[in-house]
């Protein structure tokens, strides 16, 4: 059976919704498990003691008092317990466990078996977990290239046989004692017994001290052929929400392919997703000291899972004068009251006309563009603005901008596709690619579509602009990973080598999704003439994809699929799956993005790093989102005309007093710097000096350029993207020292003030009053006309001028260094 | 210089007054402007070339109906001036078949190298001075043949029109595919076009559609002004770029179902194009004397014609795919070989398949044919039993020196008696109507193919030129191949040489222009024969094929290049540099390991003091074409090549070698040869000269 994302999200929903426990009437608190069983030597449960209500039940604001609670056995050679509430496997029996908190107790029936005098421990699944909880097989220690000190493991331990002959047989067998092994120097180094670089790993006399101890008293047995491997991670809870300073005892379940489930508490690692909110102990102790939403990730043997903490900014808001415009309202506003953030107030109509042009275009609006909303006194005129914007009213004589939206959105996914000539090798092949990405913005190609064109494409790299996708990703590694990143918002370059250290893909996942680009290849053509240098991408009859290290040829199979092929080409078989109305990986990617692009700040962030260990701030928004943008046939105009209609998306850039720590859940425009294109051409714009690029004709704005590089040093500067990665952090948004200094005293903007051709120099020679020439300035820089007390300035400033021209100049200087002209609010 | 030549030259002179004084060039055509002749009319076209055409005297136009008259400019007394722009008034008959067609120009300096002209329907109108922007349009009445040249970096031409509302027209540009036959046009343009609304609006646009060219069919909804924008997609520019676009609101037919159409009989046809209604049909008969082949043909449809359409012309029997499933082995249908098969790749994914019977050791060839007559598809071609085993299979053919995307599965040898099948899809899994395909199979039969290299030969009065011309062997030919040519000016006489049996592959003709030769031209056909058994025991094959001809092309770096054109041409033109090359001996016979030396005398124009390079063979980096017999070799080495300054003669040794088998009489060419430029040059031959390889006495 395919087990899709949604019957995951679905898992996930009742997952949560089954951690709200009820206690028996009589009990004041929740223990967690239910039943406690341990079975076998060194096993370990991990108790979670939850406060109940006058009814006996939980929730998730219900407070975890295990850290209060005191835990004592009648029979302590059956169970010991610790101060935490963790239990320890002693002997065969049953016996009862008092947990007392404050004056109320609970007892429960401790069950203990399988313990024996001779237990043995199993490699992957008993030390394996040991050496990866002690950090031996980091990145950063014995699994470096070298190794440290000889000693060399696999990244997280996922190559057994490997890591337990570098134990046992290496360096002539010096690292394992075989008569004395307490005395193996495998054991010495990391209590510290004797010098170890690494510091002290390993506590003697330790539960997993004497497990290793065990494990090589028994002949240090290698891993089985058929290991047990972990197929689910269960991490208790899964939300909490309180106050400030609440704490939480974690709790951790291991389910195994054979169905058995283990408490792997104490194996498992723990971290902060927010150290600045909450931090985690080695032991999955939990304590918030911030406000907000933040996770824990949780990793046990390749199998990662999160424990959501809300702490709420205020207990109650009003959201006063909140409308909902549409269902994106609606979810927001259900995550402001949960948070208790109050959103700032609707941005005015100067700002949001600005912001709508530069979020949909990537265009400045005109004076006159801006003065035509102005105009406007209908209700609906920023709906009607948004239409008109991404050209859907179905007037040609309106839809005028569609031309700049085409440009800006195929600006944008040059960028993630890696669009590039090369230098000037593959012209015709970029701008073929360009064209037909131009197209498809242009006309409104459903997303699904371009994906399926370009993950299937073949034929002309010249005529078939998608089969550049295959050029520019010339090599199943590049197509694998990008295809991952770009259209499921997966980085799986990790599960090239080793399984991935936060999510669960390994190499099997891996090489099964890149068989469906092993036969992809290409030839040549002449069919451009003698010269043309054509290159066909054909897809070939064989060619197939292995692990490398298990040398199994893998049938291409989706992540967390099952395995599908077609017959007369494989990726075919991909498409389907991936632009499926329910692979929420693809719709939820794609809505993330566009969250990312118009509100300044995705569900998730990176927008491109979608895990179940990086959740979404607000996960019904997104799910919202992705439903919606499937049920439009995967229509990215209605995706953004639903963003950008929202009252979300226009609420003003301002923060309040009481949403300004809030920086992840929209309480308050996130302010953007303008991306380098869309800056160079309004400076263009407003200084009336339009720059010539190499190439292509005078007129042709920044938005336009169809390749990655350009001797351009102000685009340069501002971060335009070199197009040499997929990930949406090559276009840096962060503003830096070299971008203020050459807007300040920089030779772009000066030339382009002093031009003779240039708004200023037109002005003057109009003969225009200082107040008209302020004026005009001023709309054309920042959309809106200056204040009385900024004419007065000004008039007063350009007449103090040497001379009226520098006077005008040096004001329009000021305006666009201004943080209003060089920032989306 | 004796005395004796002396008199020659100053005689020729003064019989041939019209032949200019002696000047080594190149007549090279880059663009014709415009690049369109509308049918019905005659008008004056500017040829853009470079070396000078001065005196040129003829216009060759490939096919009927469209002729061309040299117009000379004026010219100053005591002048001869270099010519690199020149009018030609070409005129179309009404009938003419709209198309592409070759035209040459001769002159004194020989034959030029390809220009193309573009015959059209509709009237042409020539890009004004300055319409590179949208309120600076050339005005366009429609319907119109826009012309114009991309002719610098950046440059955007704008032709402006009105239409009413709910119109459809095509848009057809020709301006890639006219560079692919231009000798030296390193780079070609890669037009894309644009329709724009009055706003500016892009409402249509169309980058790579005929290989390099756009097409467009746009309905307009709204009545208006709309802008048709032409450019490199690159914005890059040449002066010698001209475009055409045909603007019509006839409809355009790309393709015809079926496309492999029975000589001498009527055939009903689908026709595939845009603003048709549904499913359009028409009739097309073959006259009898069709001769097999690529065909233009014009349909009628609602009493009217449609533009020329390409098909293919058999004397296979014709059998069409049928309705039924034939998307598996299993389900295909059946065919009876040798048959023409006439198909489509109706859809996405869409596979056909034929099967057939064949008997074990039957030699079978299949050749698909679609993308060379303009099909979308690019065929892959299988044969596979009827269980889906691959058994053959081809993606792209190659002929001679280039590749094309047919499919053809050559000598197939079936392994037992039974039934196969006949596998055809798109290599890219599309599919649609103009995915159309004829499929030759046919019995495997031993034959032969001639590629001239190259495309013309000058020649003046009393000098000698040389074809060289290539077999490739097919399906077990092992013979030898007598060389002809028919067609050849008048004065003009041809030494036919042979290719030699089993691994001989080149093979030259001498043409030796009468002293009293008049300036003259003329296409020559090129052929080849052979009698050849292939057993001992067996009658003889009489085989006989025509030469494809490739012209040479200017490669990046200074390589030579060939690129398939209609026909070489052979011409008698002024003096040149190289007056004659005498040979002192022209039959020779050499005993296995003997050497032999041949001086060579060349007489030179009057001042012309370059050097002059003797050879034996086509050579430019790598050899293209060698006519010695095996062992037989052009020892480089003992021989005085190179003729330098005012200097007359050298020398060439040829070698036998101690185990060279005997040959009778092989025709080799002796050359000289002035180099124009790094990889062009002039080349003169001497008399025949034939070599014989005697039987060892050992």
């Amino acid at each position: 059976m395919k087990r899709s994302f949604c019957n995951l999200t679905l898992f996930l929903a009742i997952t949560v919704s089954t951690t709200l426990a009820t206690a028996n009437a009589a009990e004041p608190f929740v223990v967690a498990p239910a039943e406690i069983r341990l079975t076998g030597n060194f096993e370990r449960v991990q108790l979670v003691i939850t406060q109940a209500d006058e009814s006996g039940k939980t929730s998730d604001r219900s407070a975890d008092l295990t850290s209060e609670a005191t835990f004592s056995t009648t029979e302590p050679s059956v169970v010991a317990v610790d101060e935490h509430g963790q239990l320890l496997a002693v002997g065969n029996g049953e016996t009862k466990l008092t947990i007392k908190v404050g004056s109320e107790s609970v007892e429960k029936l401790v069950v203990v078996s399988g313990i024996e005098q001779h237990p043995t421990s199993e490699f992957v699944r008993d030390i394996a977990p040991i050496l990866t909880k002690a950090g031996c097989n980091m990145g950063a220690c014995h699994a470096t290239q070298h190794g440290q000190g000889g000693f060399k493991l696999s990244v997280f331990g996922f190559e057994p046989e490997a890591d337990r002959d570098a134990i046992m047989r290496d360096r002539h067998q010096r690292r394992a004692n075989m008569v004395a092994p307490e005395q193996s120097l495998f054991l010495l180094k990391p209590t510290m017994t004797v010098p170890h670089g690494g510091g002290k790993r390993l506590a003697p006399k330790s539960v997993e001290h004497q497990t290793l101890v065990n494990w090589l008293q028994n002949g240090a047995p290698a891993p089985k052929k058929e290991p047990a491997i972990v197929t689910a991670l269960s991490v208790y809870p899964k939300q909490r929400v309180g106050k400030q300073g609440l704490s939480q005892q974690i709790r951790v379940e291991a389910t195994y392919a054979d169905g058995t489930i283990r408490d792997v508490t104490a194996l498992a690692l723990f971290d902060s997703m927010d150290e600045a909110m909450l931090d985690v102990s080695d032991t999955g102790f939990v304590r918030t000291h911030g406000q907000g939403q933040a996770s824990v990730m949780v990793r046990f043997e390749g199998q990662a899972g999160i424990a959501m903490f809300v702490v709420p900014y205020d207990n109650s808001v009003e959201l006063a004068g909140w409308q909902n415009n549409n269902f994106v309202d609606e979810l927001a506003e259900k995550k402001f009251r949960e948070l208790g953030i109050e959103p700032s107030p609707l941005c005015d109509d100067a700002t949001f006309v600005r912001r709508a042009f530069l979020d949909a275009t990537g265009t400045l609006p005109t004076i006159e563009q801006t003065a035509a909303f102005h105009a406007k006194t209908t209700p609906n005129k920023r709906e009607q603005l948004i239409d008109e914007l991404l050209g859907m009213t179905g007037n040609p004589l309106l839809d005028i901008h569609n031309d700049n939206y085409a440009a800006w959105w195929t600006l944008k996914w040059s960028d993630l596709i890696r669009n590039t000539s090369n230098g000037g090798g593959q012209e015709q092949a970029m701008w073929s690619m360009h064209n037909w990405l131009k197209e498809a913005f242009r006309t409104n190609r459903t997303f699904d579509k371009v994906v399926r064109e370009l993950v299937t494409a073949k034929g002309s790299t010249y005529s078939n602009g998608p089969a550049n996708y295959f050029r520019i990703f010339g090599n199943t590694t590049d197509l694998t990973e990008s295809t991952a990143q770009l259209f499921l918002g997966v980085r799986l370059e990790c599960a090239k080598c080793h399984h991935h250290p936060f999510e669960k893909y390994g190499q099997d996942d891996y090489y099964a999704f890149s068989a469906f680009f092993s036969r992809v290849g290409t030839k040549r053509s002449e069919e451009f003439g003698l010269f043309g240098n054509e290159s066909v991408v054909i897809v070939k009859t064989s060619g197939e994809a292995s692990n490398p290290r298990t040398r199994k040829r893998m049938e291409p199979t989706p992540l967390e699929g099952e395995p599908t092929d077609h017959p007369l080409d494989r990726r075919i078989a991909l498409a389907d799956w991936l632009t499926a109305k329910d692979n929420g990986y693809f719709t939820r990617s794609i809505v993330n993005r566009y969250m990312g692009y118009l509100l300044g700040r995705g569900l998730v962030e990176p927008v491109d790093d979608l895990r179940s260990t990086n959740p979404p701030t607000n996960p019904e928004l997104m799910d919202a989102l992705a439903k919606h943008f499937a049920e439009s046939g995967f229509d990215l105009k209605q995706l953004i005309r639903v963003i950008m209609t929202s009252r979300l998306y226009q609420l003003d850039s301002q923060p309040t007093e009481q949403n300004v720590l809030d920086q992840r859940f929209y309480s308050h425009f996130h302010v953007k710097r303008l991306p380098a294109e869309p800056l160079l051409d309004a400076i263009d714009q407003v200084t009336g000096s339009p720059t010539k690029f190499k190439n292509l004709p005078q007129g042709t704005r920044a938005t336009e350029l169809p390749d990655a590089e350009y001797p351009n040093y102000f685009l340069n500067t501002f971060a335009k993207p070199r197009r040499a990665s997929v990930c949406e952090c090559e276009r840096s948004p962060d503003e830096n020292l070299v971008q203020a200094l050459h807007t300040l005293n920089g030779d772009t903007l000066t030339t382009k003030l002093a031009d003779k051709n240039g708004r200023i120099a037109r002005l003057i020679n109009e003969k225009k009053s200082p107040e008209e020439i302020i004026q005009e300035l001023y709309q054309a820089a920042l959309c809106r006309p200056p204040s009385d007390a900024e004419l007065k300035v000004s008039i007063d400033y350009a007449k103090e001028s040497t001379t009226p021209q520098e006077g005008y100049e040096d004001l329009l200087w000021s305006l666009m260094n201004s943080k209003y002209f060089l920032f989306v609010h | 210089m004796k005395l004796r030549h002396l008199s020659v030259v100053i005689s020729l002179s003064l019989l041939l007054p019209h032949l200019a004084a002696a000047q080594t060039g190149y007549p090279m055509v880059m663009s014709l402007k415009p690049t369109a002749l509308q049918v019905g009319t005659a008008s004056e076209i500017e040829f853009h070339t470079r070396y000078s055409m001065f005196g040129a005297y003829q216009v060759l136009v490939d096919g009927e109906g469209v002729s061309g008259e040299v117009l000379h400019p004026e010219q100053k007394d005591g002048e001869t001036p270099s010519l690199t722009k020149m009018k030609v008034r070409f005129t179309a008959d009404a009938a003419a078949l709209p198309g592409v067609r070759d035209v040459k120009i001769a002159t004194p300096q020989g034959i030029s190298t390809v220009g193309q002209l573009v015959i059209v329907q509709d009237p042409v109108v020539y890009e004004t001075a300055k319409n590179n922007t949208r309120d600076q349009a050339t005005e366009l009445p429609i319907p119109a043949t826009a012309c114009g040249v991309i002719e610098a970096n950046e440059d955007v031409d704008y032709f402006k029109f009105h239409v009413e509302a709910a119109t459809e027209l095509n848009f057809h540009v020709r301006c890639s595919r006219l560079q692919d036959r231009i000798h030296d046009m390193q780079q070609h343009a890669d037009p894309m076009l644009t329709i724009r609304n009055a706003m500016g609006g892009t409402v249509a646009a169309s980058d790579n559609h005929f290989f390099g060219d756009p097409f467009l069919s746009v309905t307009f909804d709204r009545a208006g002004d709309y802008f048709l924008e032409i450019r490199d997609v690159r914005y890059h520019g040449n002066q010698y770029w001209e475009y055409s676009v045909e603007v019509t609101n006839r409809p355009f037919v790309s393709n015809i179902y079926p496309m492999g159409l029975p000589i001498g009989q009527e055939t009903s046809i689908e026709l595939v194009g845009t603003s048709l209604p549904e499913n359009p049909q028409s009739k097309v008969i073959l006259p009898a004397d069709t001769s097999a082949g690529p065909v233009w043909e014009q349909l009628t449809f609602n009493d009217a014609v449609t533009n020329p359409v390409a098909a293919f012309a058999t004397t296979l029997p014709v059998t069409l795919e049928s309705d039924a499933d034939n998307t598996t082995p299993a389900g295909s249908q059946q065919v009876a070989v040798p048959a023409g098969i006439n198909g489509r790749i109706s859809e996405d994914s869409d596979v056909d398949c034929f099967r057939f019977e064949a008997k074990k050791g039957e030699k079978y060839t299949f050749e698909v044919r679609a993308r060379r007559y303009h099909s979308s598809l690019d065929p892959y071609l299988r044969i596979i039993s009827l269980d889906g085993k691959q058994l053959s299979e081809n993606d792209d053919l190659r002929d001679f020196k280039r590749s094309f995307a047919d499919s053809r599965i050559e000598n197939w040898i079936v392994p037992a008696d039974g039934e196969y099948a006949i596998e055809i899809r798109d290599m890219h899994l599309r599919g649609g109507g103009s995915f159309v395909y004829f499929i030759e199979a046919t019995k495997a039969e031993p034959h032969f193919q001639l590629y001239a290299d190259t495309d013309k030969t000058l020649l003046a009065p009393s000098s000698n030129g040389v074809v060289f011309v290539q077999v490739e062997r097919k399906n077990g030919f092992t013979g030898d191949v007598q060389l002809h040519i028919e067609g050849l000016p008048e004065g003009v006489e041809a030494v036919c040489g042979r290719i030699l049996p089993d691994k001989g592959r080149d093979g030259c003709i001498i043409l030796r222009a009468a002293p009293d030769a008049k300036r003259s031209v003329g296409n020559v056909r090129i052929s080849g024969t052979s009698s050849w058994k292939p057993t001992d025991d067996a009658e003889p094959l009489e085989l006989e094929a025509v030469a494809s001809v490739y012209q040479e092309m200017y490669q990046p770096g200074g390589g030579r290049g060939h690129w398939p054109v209609l026909s070489h041409t052979v011409s008698v033109g002024a003096l040149q540099d190289v007056r004659t090359v005498k040979l002192s001996d022209q039959d020779i016979i050499l005993k296995p390991g003997e050497s032999k030396k041949i001086e060579v005398t060349i007489e030179r124009a009057e001042g012309f003091d370059k050097n002059v390079s003797l050879d034996m063979r086509f050579f430019h980096l790598s050899e293209f074409c060698n006519t010695f017999p095996p062992g037989v070799t052009f020892d480089e080495s003992k021989s005085s090549k190179l003729i330098t300054g005012k200097n007359l003669t050298g020398h060439v040794v040829i070698t036998a070698a101690a185990d060279a088998a005997p040959v009778d009489r092989q025709l080799i060419p002796v050359t000289a040869n002035v180099s124009l430029n790094f990889v062009m040059k002039t080349t003169f031959a001497a008399d025949p000269l034939w070599i014989s390889v005697a039987p060892s006495t050992e």
